[in-house]
């Protein structure tokens, strides 16, 4: 390529991806991409631009609708992993492909063994014990080799992985949004690796949607925008304006408003206050361990942490899906420890869980039947003269209302839920909590997955829901989605309420650290 | 490890026989004899459980085997009639249980079918299905009697008669066990089981070990169905597998889908199997407790072992989900 000014020929090109899943999704619209050896590339792009879909057909995982891939000139063509694990390409997907309940060594035979001549051969667990030993020597990496994976940190079970694409002898490498569950010094360690790997020789592909770390580690960055390569540059001359505007477009980009607060929302009792609370998880080991938390009305309190420290088992029992072990919650002064989530909904709590499809929408059923979950059985949707029957042209009225004021794009009432996009399935959910009328939020990663325009519709409402005087909790594994939002701020690490402080106060830097479980001085 | 195992497995056979012994001063019944009507009894229950044990581990799942023990059965009397030979009517059962475990694999793999459904489908076509046969073949809705030619003969060691199948299920556990723990092929089974995204990741075909394990499991299966008519019983009646495929499931789950521990189980299964006919004629418990319920006694067993064993059991993560890349 002329612009990448006098280096060698691309390692792998590929040339007019198209890709379009069986449901008509048109995820690629026919992109160009050129990978050089001994470089870390950024692929940079908002959720559902195209990245992983076109990493995915690289690593074999999915074939393309049209379009072609050449590896030094030679056009290759992958009809499995396998094709492209033999050709040294090997992907880390974003959570991981490891078996939780084998050891390190146990996956790594995994792909040691391959074809069906090693069928019924024993398990050479002593080869691969010595390469693996090896290997991690000469990375200067450290994997323990014999613990089930699923007992690992994710920090170490992202080395194993990538010492499981190492061992197959990968030299170019797929990292797939790596950063996202760790906690900001494991990054750092994941950085300086990859560099170390890259001057090795090998290729890495750092897909991600943030624009820091783009700049921290790659050399060349490629920003996709809606299936289609939005621009190229040498990070050198990339600034994160420049990044940002290729990345969203001529969209306008969000601006972070920060109103002072000048709401006294310490003043009163707490509309929702938690004491004590320990929850265990499914497996039934504590993973709330005594959590304190005060909720004001009129103020949107964030609970930072990564992923996988307590947030959602704490979530999931203030609002009454998970039982409490210990420890008491009470909302407006009634206590809903271990009541029914209708109980709690009645008594003025609203949801909006991470997992929408799941806990938010029945996505096969129709739009105006969802907007109905919850509330049937409030008298203003049931039939005048039969008590107890729904009345479904109220429903649809009510479900019109909501659609024309929350701007969904939905083709008709009648279609399901899953036809909807996630932004606007996030919509129609928070469009129906709140016409429940509820004074506290419990908000769940609410802007995870969406476009940049209803992520910014999103923030409005809650900030609009916090002005009217309710009160939110937002827990969010996006620590710009915390700070932008929240008047306070609770840092969650390993079940436990780190410290709590207010957005005068809080650093980014001591966020950070206190996510990593240190405590900020 | 392998000192442990005999250690365990000697500390089970004098637990047995402390039961037999036990049960001769009570019942008076024979031990020898006891022992042989347990083994036959375990038999179709072992063969059924370990292949099913290797299926669930790769996250499949097959709840119709008590329909492959039917329909097989059947078939495997016919070919030993028409071929005129014992040991060709139990392969070609076999082969029927492989082809139904083939069949619904792919449409559950291919067409995103439910196998809990299927296998219940398959077990309540079974029941109409076995009459049916009986009367079209031979003419009996009730009862058929193959010729004494094309049964199984008992192997005779020193008095103790034992079939040459109760040998090759016991074989065939510890070879599934010894796959299933030792070789790749066991590797990627569990992992397809437990995590098939990673054997797709790590370069590996899901698909096709979830077609290898219905296979086998269901040959398995159909070799115990075509057991039951060609050896145990000597008979086909209309209902004679009388929820032994159930119980076979029993066994596998009560041993934490392990082969080995599901031969186990059959084994315990099998006593109650063998022991209730015998506690059911005794004097006074005759007179006392009405057979009916004595014969229940399998089935109360089974209950009462599952209920205990089943706490705890960690089952694969993608028990029963079908596998694709998005």
């Amino acid at each position: 390529m002329d612009d990448s000014g006098g280096r060698d020929r691309p390692y792998i090109s590929m040339r007019g991806i198209v890709k379009i899943y069986p449901d008509g999704t048109l995820a690629l619209r026919g992109v160009d991409l050129d990978i050089y050896r001994g470089e870390i590339l950024g692929l940079l792009g908002e959720n559902g631009a195209g990245k992983t879909t076109l990493m995915k057909i690289l690593s074999g995982f999915l074939r393309p609708t049209r379009g072609l891939i050449y590896i030094d000139g030679k056009e290759v063509r992958f009809r499995d992993p396998s094709d492209a694990i033999n050709r040294g390409i090997y992907m880390v997907h974003q959570h991981f492909s490891l078996v939780p309940s084998f050891t390190v060594l146990e996956n790594l035979c995994l792909v040691h063994g391959r074809g069906f001549l090693t069928t019924l051969k024993g398990l050479d667990l002593d080869i691969v014990r010595e390469k693996a030993k090896k290997l991690l020597s000469v990375l200067g990496l450290d994997v323990p080799l014999d613990i089930p994976v699923e007992n690992l940190p994710v920090g170490v079970r992202q080395r194993a992985e990538i010492l499981k694409a190492l061992f197959i002898g990968a030299n170019v490498l797929i990292l797939d949004e790596p950063t996202s569950l760790l906690t900001p010094y494991e990054a750092k360690e994941l950085f300086r690796f990859i560099k170390e790997l890259a001057q090795k020789g090998a290729a890495v592909i750092f897909i991600t949607h943030r624009i820091r770390e783009v700049i921290e580690v790659t050399d060349r960055v490629v920003v996709l925008r809606r299936g289609l390569v939005a621009g190229e540059m040498i990070t050198r001359s990339a600034t994160p304006e420049k990044l940002s505007e290729l990345m969203v477009g001529g969209e306008a980009i969000v601006r972070r408003e920060i109103a002072t607060s000048e709401r006294n929302i310490l003043a009163g009792k707490p509309i929702l206050s938690v004491r004590g609370l320990v929850v265990l998880d499914d497996l039934g080991r504590p993973v709330v361990k005594g959590v304190d938390l005060d909720l004001f009305q009129g103020e949107i309190l964030g609970i930072a942490g990564v992923e996988g420290n307590g947030q959602s088992e704490l979530v999931e029992a203030i609002t009454g899906l998970r039982s409490v072990l210990k420890g008491s919650v009470i909302l407006n002064g009634v206590d809903i420890t271990n009541k029914t989530p209708s109980y709690i909904y009645k008594h003025g709590l609203i949801h909006i869980p991470s997992d929408r499809d799941r806990l938010a929408l029945a996505l096969d059923m129709k739009i105006y039947e969802n907007v109905l979950i919850g509330l049937q059985r409030n008298p203003a949707y049931h039939h005048n003269i039969i008590p107890r029957i729904i009345n479904w042209d109220t429903v649809k009225k009510a479900a019109r209302e909501l659609i024309k004021r929350f701007s969904i794009t939905a083709e008709s009432l009648d279609a399901k839920a899953r036809a909807l996009s996630g932004g606007n399935r996030q919509r129609l959910v928070i469009a129906r909590e709140l016409s429940k009328g509820a004074k506290v939020v419990i908000a769940s990663n609410p802007t995870r997955g969406l476009d940049i325009a209803s992520t910014s519709y999103v923030r409005t409402i809650l900030r609009e829901l916090r002005d009217r005087g309710a009160g939110v909790l937002l827990v969010s594994s996006d620590l710009d989605e915390i700070l932008e939002l929240s008047d306070r701020i609770a840092v969650i690490y390993d079940g436990k309420i780190l410290g709590i402080l207010s957005r005068e106060e809080a650093k980014r830097v001591d966020i950070g650290l206190m996510m990593g479980g240190v405590q900020a001085s | 490890m392998m000192i442990r195992g005999i250690v365990r497995i000697s500390i089970y056979v004098a637990i047995l026989s402390a039961i037999l012994i036990l049960l001769q001063e009570l019942l008076g019944t024979d031990p020898k004899a006891l022992i042989q009507t347990t083994l036959l009894a375990m038999t179709p229950l072992a063969l059924a459980a370990a292949g099913e044990a290797l299926n669930q581990r790769a996250g499949m799942v097959n709840i119709g085997i008590e329909g492959i023990f039917a329909i097989s059965a059947i078939a495997g009397v016919y070919m030993a009639e028409v071929l005129g030979n014992g040991y060709l009517g139990l392969l070609f059962g076999g082969l029927v249980g492989a082809l139904i475990g083939f069949i619904m694999a792919v449409v559950s793999i291919y067409g995103k079918a439910d196998q809990i459904i299927m296998g219940m489908g398959l077990n309540i076509a079974a029941m109409g299905i076995t009459p049916f046969l009986l009367r079209a073949i031979w003419g009996f809705p009730g009862l058929h009697l193959p010729p004494k030619e094309v049964l199984i003969q008992r192997l005779d060691i020193y008095g103790f008669q034992i079939s040459i199948v109760t040998i090759a299920a016991i074989v065939i556990a510890i070879a599934l066990h010894i796959i299933l723990h030792k070789t790749y092929l066991g590797l990627w089974i569990k992992a397809a089981g437990e995590a098939p995204e990673a054997l797709d990741a790590a370069g590996h075909n899901v698909n096709m070990i979830r077609m290898i394990t219905p296979t086998i499991g269901g040959f398995l299966a159909g070799l115990g169905g075509a057991f039951m008519p060609l050896d145990f019983f000597g008979s086909i009646t209309k209902e004679f597998t009388a929820g032994r495929g159930f119980i076979a499931l029993a066994c596998v789950i009560s041993s934490n889908l392990e082969p080995m521990g599901s031969l186990g189980f059959a084994l315990i299964f099998g006593l109650a199997d063998a022991l209730a006919p015998v506690i059911a004629i005794t004097p006074g418990v005759k007179e006392s407790v009405p057979y009916q319920f004595i014969l229940a006694l399998p089935y109360i067993v089974t209950l009462a072992v599952v209920a205990i064993a089943v706490k705890g059991r960690k089952l694969p993560r993608a028990l029963g989900i079908p596998y694709s890349r998005e």
